[in-house]
């Protein structure tokens, strides 16, 4: 189910609230079966792989604090064995799962196109839904019970539910169980949460709909004609209308997530810090997809030496942070030289003109505004040949006769430039801004009406008519 | 103790006047309309309202048709007995229809046999084995699969481009000619390099609007034109029409024939002699195939087949351009599209190539009979 569907807005969340704020006692339990609900009708059958991985998980961290009755010698060495061989196999079985799932078919891809014959076989799996966002949450929680940042385990309901919960499940933030831990136990849910979550899903809801996949039709567009053969204002054009295409997807999904944690009684950490306003990649790095990038930087960077441990191995260091990272976005060669470009693009900033950078604001500016689009194109495009043929087109070169010129350009331009300038608009810091001075005047609740209900009419006529929606 | 309730009420109006405004106004919408954003009142309001804007787009034509001896009525099968039938065509016409109509009911078999009559009919004095006659549109038939929609069923057969002796033309062909569509069209316009035709699109276009007040973008302009002023006053040698996609969940198969007929007969009124091509819409991608929705290929192909059979041979002809770009099982090929419905830019040339190899020379001696 998604947050932008009339099945959750109309029917899910109305109930699920109802039965949650008329059962106080038994909230975890309401949750984490209304949250089993929400994430079977769209996966009846991995809710099961879901429901299995929290059980074996919780197996493990009981493993992990258990600890012996008779008296032993050697004690100490031994739990700390004990506890060291527990985390081993729920890390090993986690990241297990998730290769099986989301990288077999990519590894045994890549490997057989190598060796030029089949001989690893394709399993052909469909990818469970939030897998990546949920397999980093319980190895977050392994690790954290480890590390003694958590000093004692959490119970068997309390564990389900902090993995299971709906409105982190599927698409993140990755919440840390130190940071709902009190809340696990008790919460209250007050008037007032109930009124400024829904205000903030509703701000999500119009960020997701009404401007993310409003943009995504303009790229949709320009891909359409196809990469290789575009005018260099066309690519760029396209290139931005990703960017904003995919920045108001993911930050309004993660401020529909923050709202709903507020209205359940739990404080979801937020997620972007309106990172296209940033002054270097690193800078961007720190305020795009921000429980990420802190899960690498607590659970890989840090442990692997992190840059204390000379040039040369900060190197290193940063190039297996970004690798994975760019693995983690998906399973395809473009993901991982997506990775590598912000490896090397963040070394360079580290050693030589970072710091120069984030002084000077025009120059940081202009250097984010045209290397961030890039990096998304790289990002965008799986197929390598269209992929160097957009980068091309960006560039100005062109293989071929250009077959989409400056006639389209302005087509585009027309169709879709007041919507470009709301996007940038809403890209800065401002009207989020505006919206906590103002957030309980009357017009403000008013413009979120009329947000919440032009919302609602999109995805009704856009469900409900593909042909309007895509608009042949 | 009554002011103290009153208090609490005040405090809870006072702290969510958002949640509770969109509580009132989603029972108010749920009163006026129901789960597909349709009004409530008057069932089936949208479907009436596209026959409203269908029929009124073609009113004209229905004028015409009456000049003709034809009413309305028994073109669309009510009274099929009634009425002079003074020309031949429109006698085949009416049959299409019903026949299209009656796809809907599951008696194959005398569909196909009344089928096979309006074959032989529409190839005249010609054999009765219905084999490759020049001027016929042939269909090729397959077992139809049941389908569950009210847009659209199986057409059991699939159209083939017009049997005709064409001719191969060059762009200097096209100077004289006009293409109307949705967003396929325009891509032909954009990416094709036919720039001596005029070229009349949108997005989303449907057969039903083609002809409607709101008008249609002329592409050299970039300007909405009213296409009743623009047929009636430019003349035109050819005429292309390519539209399908955006009726795919928008009225059923029979009624997009009926005013698919409604335009055809309307142009030609409009421009005495004109060559229509009616060309097939390109089927989408497997993995844009959706059966659980009404887009997919059988639908697709259900109104590809439909506006077949308004091909004469004559003055309207039937182009399928979807062997160039579909594999065996007539999806569109994966590496030619990038949304799964539309072609990339550079494969346009291809689509230019076979619209040259499909040239009707009035003066031959193809239209003497």
């Amino acid at each position: 189910m998604l947050f932008s569907s009339v099945g959750f807005l109309f029917r899910f969340l109305p109930i699920f609230i109802i039965i949650y704020l008329t059962l106080p006692k038994y909230r975890n339990i309401v949750l984490l079966i209304g949250s089993l609900i929400f994430y079977g009708v769209g996966e009846p059958y991995f809710v099961l792989l879901l429901l299995l991985s929290v059980i074996i998980n919780y197996g493990f961290s009981c493993y992990m604090f258990w600890e012996p009755r008779s008296p032993q010698t050697n004690r100490k060495a031994k739990t700390a064995r004990r506890r060291k061989r527990a985390l081993a196999l729920a890390v090993v079985f986690d990241l297990s799962v998730l290769f099986v799932f989301k990288y077999w078919d990519f590894a045994a891809g890549s490997i057989n196109a190598f060796a030029g014959k089949g001989f690893l076989p394709l399993l052909s799996l469909a990818l469970p839904l939030g897998i990546s966002f949920y397999t980093f949450q319980m190895l977050s929680y392994q690790i954290d019970c480890y590390r003694g940042t958590l000093d004692k385990r959490a119970g068997l309901l309390s564990f389900a539910t902090y993995v299971c919960m709906f409105p982190q499940l599927i698409a993140g933030p990755i919440v840390r169980y130190s940071e709902v831990a009190e809340r696990m136990e008790s919460r209250r849910v007050r008037i007032r949460d109930l009124e400024n979550g829904l205000k903030l899903f509703t701000l999500g809801l119009g960020l997701k709909v009404l401007l993310a996949n409003q943009i995504g039709t303009l790229w949709n567009l320009i891909m359409t004609a196809g990469a290789g053969r575009l005018h260099v204002l066309v690519a760029w054009l396209g290139a931005f209308a990703y960017s904003f295409q995919i920045y108001f997807d993911f930050w309004g999904y993660s401020v529909m997530a923050m709202g709903l944690g507020k209205m359940l009684g739990f404080s979801i950490p937020r997620n972007f810090d309106h990172p296209y306003t940033s002054r270097s990649l690193s800078e961007f790095w720190r305020r795009w997809h921000m429980t990420l990038g802190s899960w690498f930087k607590e659970y890989v960077y840090i442990p692997l030496g992190g840059s204390r441990k000379g040039n040369g191995r900060t190197v290193f260091n940063l190039f297996a942070v970004w690798a994975l990272t760019g693995l983690w976005h998906g399973a395809a060669w473009n993901f991982v030289l997506w990775g590598i470009v912000f490896f090397l693009l963040i070394s360079l900033e580290k050693r030589t003109f970072g710091k120069r950078l984030e002084r000077s604001t025009v120059l940081g500016h202009i250097y984010t505004v045209l290397l961030i689009p890039v990096t998304w194109v790289i990002f965008a495009i799986t197929d390598m040949g269209q992929l160097f043929g957009y980068l091309g087109n960006l560039a100005g070169y062109h293989r071929e006769e250009i077959l989409v010129g400056i006639t389209q350009l302005v087509r585009y331009l027309k169709e879709y430039g007041v919507l470009l300038i709301a996007c940038v608009i809403f890209a800065t810091p401002l009207p989020a801004k505006l919206y906590w001075k103002w957030k309980d005047r009357w017009f403000v609740v008013l413009i979120l009406l009329g947000v919440f209900w032009w919302s609602v009419r999109e995805i009704v006529l856009g469900s409900n008519n593909p042909f309007l929606y895509f608009r042949f | 103790m009554n002011e103290k309730r009153m208090r609490t009420f005040l405090e809870i109006i006072y702290n969510c006047p958002f949640i509770l405004l969109v509580i009132f106004t989603s029972i108010i919408f749920s009163l006026l309309f129901d789960e597909t954003g349709k009004r409530k009142s008057g069932h089936e309001t949208a479907v009436s309202q596209m026959v409203v804007e269908g029929e009124t787009a073609g009113t004209e034509a229905d004028d015409l048709l009456k000049k003709n001896g034809i009413t309305t009525e028994n073109i669309f099968g009510k009274d099929g007995e009634s009425g002079e039938k003074t020309a031949d065509q429109p006698r085949q016409e009416e049959k299409i229809i019903q026949n299209a109509g009656k796809r809907k009911g599951k008696d194959d078999k005398i569909e196909n046999d009344s089928e096979r009559k309006i074959d032989i009919e529409k190839n005249g004095n010609a054999g009765k084995t219905g084999k490759t006659e020049k001027r016929a549109t042939e269909f090729v038939e397959y077992e139809p699969i049941a389908t569950d929609s009210r847009y659209y069923s199986d057409a059991g057969k699939i159209a083939l481009t017009t049997t005709y002796d064409y001719v191969k033309e060059n762009e200097s062909y096209f100077n004289d000619a006009a293409f109307l569509g949705d967003s396929r069209t325009l891509g032909i316009s954009d990416y094709a390099g036919l720039d001596g035709a005029d070229f009349f699109c949108d997005n989303g276009m449907t057969i039903y609007k083609l002809l409607g007040d709101d008008g249609v973008t002329y592409q050299k302009t970039g300007e909405k034109v009213d296409m009743k002023e623009i047929l009636q006053e430019k003349r035109y040698g050819k005429i292309y029409i390519m539209l399908g996609m955006n009726e795919l969940g928008y009225g059923d198969t029979p009624m997009y024939l009926r005013q698919y007929l409604k335009v055809i007969r309307q142009i030609q009124e409009w421009q005495p002699g004109v060559i229509i091509y009616v060309m097939a819409n390109l089927h989408v991608s497997l993995e844009k195939n959706n059966m659980e929705t009404e887009f997919n290929n059988i639908n697709i192909n259900d109104k590809n087949v439909a506006s077949a059979r308004l091909a004469n041979g004559k003055d309207v002809f039937y182009l399928d351009c979807n062997p160039l770009f579909t594999d065996e099982e007539g999806y569109l090929q994966a590496d030619l599209t990038f949304d799964g419905v539309h072609l990339y830019a550079q494969h346009y040339d291809k689509w230019r190539d076979f619209l040259f190899e499909h040239g009707v020379e009035k003066d031959g001696k193809d239209t003497s009979q």
